[in-house]
């Protein structure tokens, strides 16, 4: 169990260490990128800001000039490394607001829906790809591939308008859009769920096929202990470890990618403010999101890593 | 020879029943899909640009054998252009994708060490920049241009196949199985062909053949949030995207691209299966 | 992070707690395609003014006649150099403050300092003098108080700015005040029971920013939203059947309109534009992408704008063959590919346009493709709006498509101005200018001599209709979804405000 513990300790300062990298990585990649943008970026600025009935070229200056956009990069790019350095990101190019409290808002409702669409995902990805692992080849596997490969070349917006005709306008199950309550996460929820249990759920299979066909799972049998038990003592322990991985890449994805359902469900998260971040060359804005989201995925890879030493020995001696 | 089948992992003993059926179905589909991509709209002479804005949204009819889009044009030409680029395309990021993060996976499991170290700290480096931004900022670079479209995708999902192969290789490596082979002094490429293909292969391949549905729904995703689109340009997810708010008037048009990728990734789960078995 | 967390799982808790539907309904839920993530009057006014957040010195009705608002009475001096605004009394902000000339003048001078409609007139001074607003000018400006009816110059509470002067709150003195506000997508709404005027009969609303027109059409068909704006032509003709809700279409005076670089080479004869004019398939774009078959655009001002439309001027055709022959009169002749060319030079163009209208694009595509039969190769550009006005500036642009807003001011005289002035305009001529339409335009701006006025506006009508150096295309509506229980709906033309105080539920 020591042993156990300090290999947990190694894992949190290599954590922490990375944490320190990827914000500085990420604030610099991102501001290189947003830089090497064609295009005006007073003009991008003034076209977020006032939109297309009152932007014109005279308040692209005006927002040159209050911005000090002419300034060199370098003097950009420490101005900003000196507010991190004060745990301050800015204030919002183009809406004026502090970017931590867009962010800070935002954020929590992105989780949310993430967290939603994985217990989605697992809840249909797990029962299906356990019940098809059992059975490989059977007519029942077979379909549930078809199934897959539908749900997967089907975009998430076409599945998510008829997720919505079929329970929100027919059977007035959920409502169509907003966030006024948990109903409101259902819908979003499971029309990116889906999508990933398409293919997770062939991941759970592919993992339970391995581990029914192993050495252990055949000794196990051996040596007495009923099929039940062999199930969930090894097999389901063994097939876990590359669908914790997986469902760890999935959530990282996840967090950022859900912009297409949080528009079709109007859904305020933090996928859809960095495009129009990036569309309104929100140079804070970008940098703020892009640097919560690196280390978001640093905390989600310690609980990935934490829990795959959780499941398996072996892991532990790496 | 003996000796290592003795010693060989049960799991490449488990040979599943041949499916010639299911083989020439999939290798049948491919070859189609092909030969569409290949020919393109010229197979039925029908220019994919011609619009008719006085016949929009029709149904399936003699002159117009899968209908007409929203702004009239015929939808089998379109969707004939639209394999051009979309499997191309497709190919192309999988073979970007895959190829790079297989490789870099399995060397990053026989390895270990720093080399592991390294090139796991590099890989999640990449997962911790947002893919989204990637994507749209490599879009908007060179707009309009699919080949910055795709380096951008392919650039967020080489992670996929380097983390499972990663994962699975570190697992096998450390098999009592393998590590005799190893003792028996066998050389590194008959224990990847012995041991780590048969072990990982399957999973990749499932990988690769949803990579490719993930890269052309990546596209519609673009073009939802209005990136990548350059009228009058046939690419199925661009076709998806166009043809969503016409949903509920004429569901066939959007359900076409949609079919058109299901096809070709059941045509390649097929023709891997057969070639897995094979 | 966390707290935000909490607060969501909060609110979807109390949301799931709170009963079900009192007797008669006194909430709305409205939705809309535009969010608000600002609270700067100059960024978000629009949804601002349009919820009766805050309110302007001057009101005006659907036809764009001004009314008083916060503003009782407005007069110019002699000279008319001078205008002063006496403020109603009495009118208190959301926060209990009083509106008094020092709050309007704080706000005023704000907006006028940000890019805006004030910086388009010729301001040079706004006091608060013995509890009226004054505005000084350099040069007689009669639109003056429609531009204070602009959405960018709604008053807020001094309340609403910090210490720096920057907006951090929604508090005005509109019938309703702002109860949550979720950016980018909502804001809940109580009534404003001190309010000045006729108080509002709804006692909650709801505005909800749903940027795709399929979620708004689903949203209406569900009954999430009792009331949806702006549906796009599918839904439109969709929700059309649905037995729950009433649509009703408004013509309003917003047109698609082509720019043209009038200095580039190939568009220098006013006959180019003319055949360009002539390949327009208005008629089919009306019918199928737009879907008002009786919005094709025949000239620039729509009919919404009845002091510009004229019925007497001569509707713009479509004739390929007449397109056709005016492009051969200036020299151009059909190349090996179909594409013309003179003087070694193809008639390879490209038209910016962008996406956040999603009909601009398909417009663009029927333009590409109709152009291709009159020997013009159509590249369409799809981005940043960003780029029209830049392309103007550094003179690169060959063609532009977009949707102009004529009725952002009750007065169209300010945008016509800014289009077809001196110089031309972002989003209006390009390398066109003509002394008489300029000539005319300062008459139109200074006098206040109606029928003076009207043959100025005639003349400069006349004048755009021929030399065309934007090419109107189609003309829009306000599309709207009603509940058909909702009553005393009246739909703004001018798109200044929803209408949310007058509104109420019918009995059951």
């Amino acid at each position: 169990m020591a042993h156990y513990f300090k290999s947990v300790l190694t894992v949190l300062a290599a954590r922490g260490l990375q944490a320190i990298i990827v914000s500085v990585i990420v604030g610099i990649v991102s501001f290189a990128m947003m830089q090497a943008l064609p295009g005006d970026a007073a003009f991008r600025i003034a076209a977020g800001r006032y939109g297309y009935d009152m932007m014109d070229a005279a308040a692209a200056e005006a927002v040159r000039l209050e911005l000090g956009l002419d300034a060199p990069w370098f003097v950009q790019l420490w101005g900003w490394l000196g507010q991190l350095a004060q745990f301050d990101l800015g204030n919002s190019l183009v809406y004026g607001t502090p970017v931590v409290d867009e962010i800070a808002t935002q954020l929590g409702y992105s989780l949310l829906l993430a967290g939603g669409a994985v217990a989605a995902s697992l809840m249909i990805a797990l029962p299906v790809g356990i019940a098809t692992g059992l059975n490989p080849n059977s007519l029942l596997d077979r379909i549930c591939m078809g199934l897959s490969i539908f749900l997967r070349a089907v975009p998430a917006f076409a599945l998510g308008v008829v997720l919505v005709l079929i329970f929100a306008v027919q059977l007035k199950l959920f409502p169509v859009a907003g966030f006024r309550g948990i109903e409101n996460l259902i819908l979003p929820s499971f029309t990116l769920g889906i999508g990933l249990a398409a293919v997770s759920n062939r991941v759970v299979r592919d993992a339970v096929v391995d581990a029914m066909n192993s050495d252990w799972q055949l000794f196990a049998r051996t040596k007495g202990l009923s099929a039940r038990l062999t199930l969930t003592r090894h097999v389901l322990r063994n097939a876990a470890l590359p669908v914790v991985t997986y469902v760890g890449v999935q959530l990282a994805y996840l967090i950022e990618g859900v912009v297409i359902v949080e528009t079709v469900f109007a859904w305020p998260g933090i996928g859809h403010a960095l495009v129009h971040a990036i569309f309104g060359r929100d140079i804070a804005m970008v940098q703020g999101t892009a640097l919560t989201l690196g280390l978001l995925y640093v905390a989600l890879n310690l609980c990935v890593d934490l829990a795959c030493r959780g499941i398996d020995p072996r892991e532990r001696a790496l | 020879m003996q000796q290592t089948n003795a010693i060989q992992s049960p799991h490449a003993q488990t040979r599943l029943p041949k499916q010639p059926i299911a083989k020439v179905l999939g290798f049948g589909l491919v070859t189609g899909l092909a030969i569409a991509a290949i020919g393109g709209p010229d197979l039925i002479g029908v220019d994919p640009a011609k619009q008719s804005l006085l016949a929009t949204l029709s149904p399936p009819s003699l002159t117009h054998p899968l209908g007409t889009d929203h702004l009239g044009r015929d939808m089998a030409a379109r969707l004939l252009s639209g394999a051009q680029l979309s499997l191309s395309l497709a190919l192309l990021s999988v073979l970007t994708a895959g190829l790079p993060g297989t490789i870099l996976g399995v060397t990053s499991a026989w390895f270990g060490g720093w080399t592991d170290r390294l090139l796991g700290a590099f890989a999640d480096a990449v997962l911790a920049m947002p893919g989204l931004l990637l994507v749209l900022m490599l879009a908007a670079i060179a707009p309009g241009s699919w080949w910055a479209l795709y380096a951008g995708i392919s650039l967020t999902l080489w992670v996929e196949y380097f983390r499972y192969t990663r994962q699975r290789a570190r697992i096998i490596l450390a098999d009592p199985s393998v590590e005799a082979s190893r003792l028996l002094g066998l050389g590194p490429w008959l224990l990847v062909r012995r041991h780590l293909i048969p072990e990982i292969g399957p999973g990749l391949l499932t990988i690769a053949a949803f990579g490719a549905a993930t890269a052309v729904t990546a596209v519609a995703a673009l073009g939802f949030v209005n990136v990548g689109v350059r009228p009058p340009t046939a690419e199925w997810g661009v076709m998806m995207t166009e043809l969503l708010p016409y949903w509920r008037e004429a569901p066939f048009l959007i359900l076409q691209p949609v079919a058109c990728l299901v096809i070709t990734v059941l045509a390649l789960h097929l023709s891997v299966g057969g070639l897995r078995r094979s | 992070m966390f707290r935000s967390l909490s607060l969501a799982a909060a609110i979807a808790l109390a949301a799931a707690a709170s009963p079900v539907l009192a007797e008669t309904r006194s909430s709305v839920t409205i939705a809309s395609p535009w969010e608000v993530a600002s609270y700067d009057p100059a960024v978000a006014g629009f949804t601002i003014q349009k919820l009766q957040i805050m309110e302007n010195l001057v009101d005006a009705d659907a036809t764009g006649a001004l009314r008083p608002g916060l503003a009782t009475q407005w007069a110019a001096s002699e000279d008319g150099l001078t205008w002063e605004f006496t403020l109603r009394q009495g009118v208190r902000f959301h926060d209990g403050s009083a509106f008094d000339a020092d709050a309007a003048v704080l706000a005023l001078t704000r907006a006028w300092g940000q890019p805006g409609v004030l910086q388009k007139a010729p301001i040079t001074q706004i006091t608060a003098k013995e509890g009226k607003v004054v505005v000084t000018l350099d040069a007689p400006f009669t639109a003056l108080p429609a531009f204070l009816a602009h959405a960018t110059t709604i008053i807020p509470a001094p309340a609403a700015f910090d210490a720096e002067g920057k907006p951090v709150a929604l508090i005005g003195t509109g019938a309703f005040a702002v109860s949550a506000f979720t950016p980018p997508q909502s804001i809940s709404l109580m009534r404003n029971d001190a309010y000045w005027g006729e108080k509002a009969k709804l006692e909650t609303a709801t505005y909800l920013a749903a940027g795709r027109a399929e979620t708004r059409a689903l949203l209406a068909e569900s009954g999430d939203a009792d009331i949806v704006f702006t549906l796009d032509a599918a839904g439109y003709s969709h929700l059309s059947h649905v037995e729950t809700v009433e649509t009703s279409a408004v013509p309003i005076p917003r047109v698609v309109a082509l720019k043209v670089n009038a200095a580039h080479p190939f568009f220098n004869d006013p006959k180019a534009r003319q055949a360009l004019s002539l390949a327009i398939p208005r008629d089919g774009i009306a019918r199928a992408i737009t879907r008002f078959p009786e919005a094709a655009a025949d000239q620039l001002f729509p009919p919404a704008l009845n002091r510009w439309h004229s019925a007497k001027i001569e509707p713009l055709q479509t004739d390929i063959e007449a397109a056709k022959a005016l492009l051969a009169d200036l020299g151009w002749v059909p190349g090996d590919d179909g594409v013309l060319t003179r003087d070694g030079e193809r008639f390879a163009i490209t038209l910016r346009t962008f996406p956040d209208r999603p009909e601009l694009p398909l417009i663009a595509a029927a333009l590409q493709d109709q152009w291709r039969d009159i020997g013009i190769e159509l590249e369409v550009s799809v981005a940043s709006y960003s780029e029209i006005p830049a392309g103007h500036q550094d003179g690169s642009l060959h063609v532009a498509l977009y949707a102009r807003n004529y009725g952002l001011t009750p007065d169209p005289i300010g945008s016509v101005l800014q289009d077809f002035g001196p110089g031309g305009g972002d989003w209006g001529a390009m390398g066109w200018e003509n002394q008489k339409v300029v000539d005319a335009l300062k008459v139109i701006a200074s006098t206040s001599d109606q029928e003076l006025r009207q043959a100025n506006i005639a003349t400069v009508a006349n004048l755009l209709q021929q030399e065309l150096p934007v090419i109107p295309v189609v003309w829009y509506q306000h599309t709207v979804s009603i509940d058909k229980n909702l009553e005393g709906v009246v739909i703004d033309p001018l798109q200044r405000s929803y209408g949310l105080s007058e509104m109420y539920w019918a009995k059951d």
